[in-house]
């Protein structure tokens, strides 16, 4: 009964955003957007960078990916705030990942594969503003090779004093990008470097610099998130102390 | 009925019914791992509507890459045909938004998890929903 | 312009919280006194900064990445989001002050709470001065993502659970919030509230009232508004004691404004103060009912905190110069006397075993000082004359009596006698019951001691010379009154 009641709750709602969003003029023929428009216009001109999403991203709306950059942060503390447990606890439950080795196939191929994995999220932060992609996508790469190692071996843990370097420097190397801008007369997160020519790796100013900061902090913060939540084990007889 | 009309039904109805498919798990589902999988199936739904929103007809990819440069010549010439990259940029924003919901709301159910010991929300109400 | 931007109060708490780690290994107690300097660095800069707009009637614009209002995203510190930051960097450096030393809890877990509280304080911040609507949104999620981890803090207690519940109808208002902006997008193109407002009568009617009500649910929630703030009580009693004054003073005025600002500055519909109006009534009353039915002090304080609420919606609701003055003044104090109540409020609870308003009787013996701040801050709520509370609760009155709304008027006079009921009968229990147990409370420590004397000594000076904020509410009430001033300010136009 109650699910009744959901499900026409959700129908009705449904139908009704459907013809919302029906009535929106879709599929013209070039960008009907005000903002859409200048930013096209205006990234290869004066920002000379070819991916106007990565411009959008870093320079005109960088301040939402910094806020971006802050939400994983807040993610990564959180999950350790929440997931945390004192030491004592921690060594005495011993915890293990998997109770089953990987085959060996995969640990050789893992072996053979992770140089590579990594290789290529460096290559798709590094090249954000020229081709698809940035500092999240490489960042999410590099953190997938992560994941890999994670699962293929056992033993294999992550190590979370550098981890935490990474992050915290990445991070405020952003934000320091950002605060130089006004240091130097300009204002917060404005390029203050030569901005080169289109569709050279060198190109757009402090907007490579940063999409690099991101790439690294996304790799580091989400290679925490993995080895948090997989060093979890839940044994069914734990009692923690219950203050 | 023309190419365009079908595209917009099609893309428009898929991304609501996501967005409704994962409302509903979170309204009637009782375990807590479909509730959060119910959250990102929501998040995926609308950020579909929002790329949809970008669409324009023959579009490319808003990049000035030297393929583009050099069959179109002139960047305003490029500008022309390429897709809105607001709603891009914006949905980078929202999907890595939606990651760290979910993965806060994972770690929250492995606590209650530890706590209770069952992921079914009926059994874990101490306090009042 | 290097010493004094606004732009300082977010980059600069996201600088510190991300290096915040690194700072801990240089040496421990640096997690703790770095929040603290940076705090003292607001609360100095958010005086001087309203004091120079109040004086040249200058607002500070700050455009980001160098592009103009429309093309980028800008930061407005005018009258009256000056004076919201203002009393936010207030509350920061007391909320700071008093969790210095809240209780001994083991570094790892201090230096995340430092790091959640920098960012929290940081978003409400940034949800009040963005001046862009998707921005408005990544703040929303940057305070909702911190609430989350803050209220799921303490192991042990049902943290997880009522952090479950505050995630899950937080993501509902952020994917309303979402869609909301998308419809806008897609009808003007623009992300820029003033720009926005300049041309919300462009958009087809049907798809703005869709996109109002989005935007307004999605705020709504945040600000803990009638049919959706069932996460709000449990996250107050489950999060740490300084924690709820959090939630009371920033999170929830945040949505709060946002919520104003919609309002009286995007749209522009007649209807929208009718719609506030019977929203808040309805919170106030559902509220301060639910209210006087609560056995734990905690749970009390935050259905009083959401009836305030309600209160503060109906004000503005008026839509007019004294209504918004009382709406603004009553914002202020609410911060100001709930932060207070939660700050004594936890050490009582703290010292009773069950958290039961019942197990508190005689603590006016036991703990002297705390029980006589959370009486003094009773009695502010309530709107007793030597308070800040009573000057709020009488603009408001006058504001309601110049719309001629007698039974208004008699409605808050008698919800305003259920909350003397309940707010007494907790006072009574302080003083006038028998300590049941003679062991040993724990006291507050001298910082949290010196927190909470500060607040109650504003609160009592406020309440004894009103005239020190007035000047400034009636700068900041004319402002978010005047929707051309505003897109003039951020556009320039």
């Amino acid at each position: 009964m109650k699910k009744l009641i959901a499900l026409i709750f959700v129908l009705y709602i449904g139908v009704e955003m459907f013809f919302v969003f029906y009535q929106i003029p879709f599929g013209m023929d070039r960008v009907q957007s005000k903002v859409g428009k200048f930013y096209l216009e205006h990234s290869p001109k004066d920002l000379k960078v070819a991916n106007a999403v990565t411009s959008i991203v870093v320079n005109f709306r960088g301040f939402d990916t910094l806020g971006e950059v802050t939400v994983l942060f807040i993610a990564t503390t959180a999950l350790g705030s929440i997931l945390f447990r004192s030491r004592k606890v921690h060594n005495r439950l011993n915890s293990k990942r998997t109770s089953v080795e990987a085959s060996m196939i995969v640990q050789v191929a893992g072996r053979f594969l992770v140089p590579l994995i990594v290789l290529l999220g460096a290559y798709v932060f590094i090249h954000g503003h020229l081709t698809p992609g940035g500092g999240f996508q490489g960042g999410v790469i590099i953190a997938t090779g992560v994941l890999f190692l994670l699962l293929a071996y056992r033993q294999f843990s992550v190590n979370h004093e550098p981890i935490t370097w990474i992050e915290s420097l990445a991070g405020a190397t952003f934000a320091g990008l950002g605060l130089t801008g006004i240091f130097v007369g300009k204002t917060f997160l404005e390029n203050f470097l030569g901005t080169g020519k289109l569709n050279d790796l060198l190109s757009g100013g402090i907007i490579p610099l940063i999409y690099i900061a991101v790439g690294f902090k996304v790799a580091a913060e989400l290679t925490g998130i993995l080895d948090t939540i997989l060093s979890i084990s839940v044994p069914v007889e734990e009692t923690e102390n219950q203050n | 009925m023309d190419n365009i009309l079908i595209l917009k039904i099609a893309f428009i109805g898929a991304s609501i019914t996501l967005l409704f498919i994962g409302l509903y798990a979170v309204l009637t589902k009782r375990n807590l791992i479909k509730i959060v999988l119910g959250l990102s199936i929501m998040d995926n739904g609308l950020n579909l509507l929002f790329i949809t929103m970008g669409f324009v007809k023959h579009g490319t990819a808003p990049i000035f890459s030297p393929l583009v440069m050099e069959k179109l010549k002139t960047v305003d010439a490029a500008a022309q045909v390429m897709v809105d990259p607001v709603v891009q940029a914006l949905v980078l924003t929202a999907i890595v938004i939606g990651f760290g919901v979910t993965a806060v709301a994972l770690a929250l159910v492995l606590r209650l998890y530890r706590h209770h010991n069952t992921t079914n929300i009926d059994e874990i109400r101490n306090l009042k929903w | 312009m290097v010493a004094v931007n606004p732009i300082y109060y977010i980059a600069l708490p996201l600088f510190f919280a991300f290096l915040l780690p690194l700072f801990g290994k240089i040496h421990k107690e640096l997690i703790r006194i770095v929040p603290g300097l940076l705090y003292a660095y607001f609360l100095g800069m958010s005086f001087y900064m309203l004091r120079h707009v109040f004086v040249t009637g200058q607002p500070y614009i700050v455009e980001i990445a160098g592009w103009k209002a429309p093309w980028g995203i800008n930061l407005v510190f005018d009258a009256f989001t000056g004076l919201i930051i203002t009393f936010i960097s207030v509350l920061a450096f007391l909320v700071w002050l008093y969790s210095y030393r809240f209780k001994k809890v083991e570094f790892d877990n201090a230096l995340k709470y430092f790091v959640l509280l920098m960012l929290v304080t940081a978003g409400s911040m940034g949800i009040v001065m963005t001046g862009d609507i998707f921005n408005q949104f990544v703040f929303l999620e940057i305070t909702g993502l911190s609430s989350y981890g803050l209220t799921a803090y303490y192991r042990g207690r049902d943290g997880a659970e009522a952090a479950f519940k505050y995630l899950l109808i937080g993501s509902l208002a952020s994917t309303f919030v979402l869609m909301g902006i998308l419809l806008i997008y897609t009808q003007l193109g623009t992300l820029n509230m003033a720009d926005i407002a300049r041309n919300i009568h462009l958009m087809k009617p049907s798809l703005k009232i869709a996109a109002f009500l989005l935007l307004f649910m999605g705020f709504g929630i945040e600000a803990e508004m009638f049919p959706m703030n069932g996460w709000a009580p449990d996250a107050y009693s489950q999060a740490p004691g300084p924690i709820g004054a959090v939630f009371a003073s920033m999170t929830s005025k945040a949505g709060l404004y946002a919520l104003i600002r919609l309002t009286f500055t995007i749209f522009d519909f007649s209807s929208v103060s009718k719609l506030l109006f019977i929203m808040g009534l309805l919170t106030l009353l559902f509220a301060e009912g639910i209210a006087l039915r609560q056995e734990k002090i905690k749970r009390m304080l935050a259905y009083s905190s959401i009836g305030q609420i309600g209160l503060i919606m109906v004000a503005f609701s008026f839509n007019t110069y004294l209504g918004v003055f009382a709406g603004i003044f009553l914002m202020i104090n609410h911060a100001l006397i709930k932060s207070l109540l939660f700050f004594s409020a936890s050490y009582l609870a703290y010292n009773s075993p069950k958290k039961y308003i019942k197990d508190i009787q005689g603590f006016g013996k036991v703990m002297p000082i705390t029980s006589f701040l959370f009486a003094l801050g009773a009695f502010a709520i309530i709107g007793f004359p030597p308070f800040s509370g009573f000057w709020s609760k009488f603009y408001f009155l006058l504001a309601a009596a110049q719309k001629h709304y007698i039974v208004l008027i008699v409605l808050i006079l008698s919800v305003s006698l259920v909350e003397l009921v309940y707010y007494l009968r907790v006072v009574h229990k302080l003083y006038f019951a028998k300590p049941t147990g003679d062991y040993e409370p724990h006291s507050p420590n001298w910082n949290g001691m010196l927190a909470m004397i500060l607040l109650a000594l504003v609160i009592i000076a406020i309440g004894v010379y009103p005239d020190l904020v007035t000047h400034y509410i009636d700068k900041a009430a004319v402002m978010i009154m005047d929707k051309a001033q505003y897109i003039h300010n951020s556009l320039g136009i």
